[in-house]
């Protein structure tokens, strides 16, 4: 979900560099053959192009992602351009005098997300609930086909009133489920339900 | 040699490899073997010191914001002004700014009570460098949208 750049042998480095005794100033921050000195995994485009790097970022790729966990990445967002220059030029000299804008292009130049838009709700809640809620509909349609189209009739047993009052009075004599069921309904003295 | 301890480390399997990963990752001396119970001054002594070291570089600087970000406490008003100094040092106004960020979103849901404290007391080094805070630049709330690489 982050706008981010990696390094096409993240893994593979990772695994390199922790095999090989370079020391932590020493270890560089890709794996291509140029920055490791000649030997190295061959071909290994730096796909973070000219922008500079400010760091280690999160797992010493020179990625950029946007994370409140990490929140300085390994390198800056955008590439300088004349117009970005300019500005870095005027960032050397007193803060005061730069505007709120240019501020906020300077900061835009180094970071894709403010902390606010990192966090911002996505509205995603919105579209599982309908999704879900969809789903949920169908198997009840479903349900109505099977139901309408399906189903045999209910046997006479169940629909015939008489047939059902010959079986109640059958478990009423036979003392079926006598301590919380049928049988306990009814009373045998009087002969009748108790209420 | 890379090849020979490649191989070496996958025939080991999993516990050869958590052996050698030990021995190439000392970095800012820290210890991960031992337990070293550091009291919150000390910490405080600690970052202070590494954010007013005169070379201090974008790198470092990043490491130590990432790391401070790492213990997931707001950090002291002494800190954020070593660091906004820090920031002064390497011209980069958008870290000063991030890391206010960075120092609201730790305030967590507290943020009422503690972020005006911050302010209260990091105030002053925020007039005196021309640093902005992310509400007075309007970064408070969302102003770009970021198309989710799911809906492309």
């Amino acid at each position: 979900m982050e706008m981010h750049i990696v390094s096409m042998a993240t893994v593979t480095g990772t695994l390199l560099r922790r095999c090989s005794r370079l020391s932590a100033a020493a270890a560089p921050l890709s794996t291509s053959a140029r920055a490791l000195g000649g030997g190295g995994l061959p071909t290994v485009v730096e796909r973070h192009g000219n922008r500079m790097v400010i760091g280690y970022g999160f797992n010493g790729e020179p990625n950029y992602i946007d994370r409140v966990d990490y929140p300085i990445p390994a390198v800056r967002f955008k590439e300088d351009n004349a117009q970005i220059k300019v500005l870095r030029e005027k960032e050397r000299g007193d803060w005061k005098k730069l505007t709120k804008e240019e501020v906020q292009e300077l900061y835009r130049a180094t970071f894709c997300r403010s902390f606010a838009e990192m966090q911002a709700p996505t509205g995603e809640w919105k579209l599982v609930l309908g999704g879900t809620m969809l789903a949920c509909s169908i198997a009840v349609w479903i349900y109505l086909f099977m139901k309408v189209f399906v189903y045999e009739k209910l046997p006479d047993t169940i629909t015939n009133p008489e047939k059902v009052e010959a079986q109640v009075q059958r478990m009423i004599d036979l003392r079926m489920n006598p301590v919380q069921g049928i049988a306990s309904e009814w009373d045998y003295e009087k002969g009748q339900w108790k209420n | 040699m890379i090849r020979n301890a490649f191989s070496r480390a996958l025939v080991a399997g999993r516990a050869g490899f958590l052996q050698v990963a030990p021995q190439s990752a000392s970095v800012a001396g820290c210890r991960h073997m031992s337990k070293v119970a550091e009291s919150d001054e000390q910490l405080t002594a600690r970052y202070v010191q590494y954010f007013e070291s005169k070379d201090i570089d974008h790198w470092w600087l990043s490491k130590h914001i990432n790391d401070l970000a790492g213990t997931d406490a707001v950090p002291e008003p002494d800190i954020i002004k070593a660091c906004l100094h820090a920031c002064r040092r390497l011209n980069d106004i958008a870290m000063a700014v991030r890391f206010m960020e960075i120092v609201h979103f730790k305030c967590g849901n507290r943020v009422k009570e503690i972020y005006p404290y911050v302010l209260q007391e990091v105030g002053p080094t925020l007039n005196e460098l021309g640093i902005p805070t992310p509400e007075e630049l309007g970064m408070d709330k969302p102003q770009l949208a970021l198309e989710d690489v799911y809906d492309m």
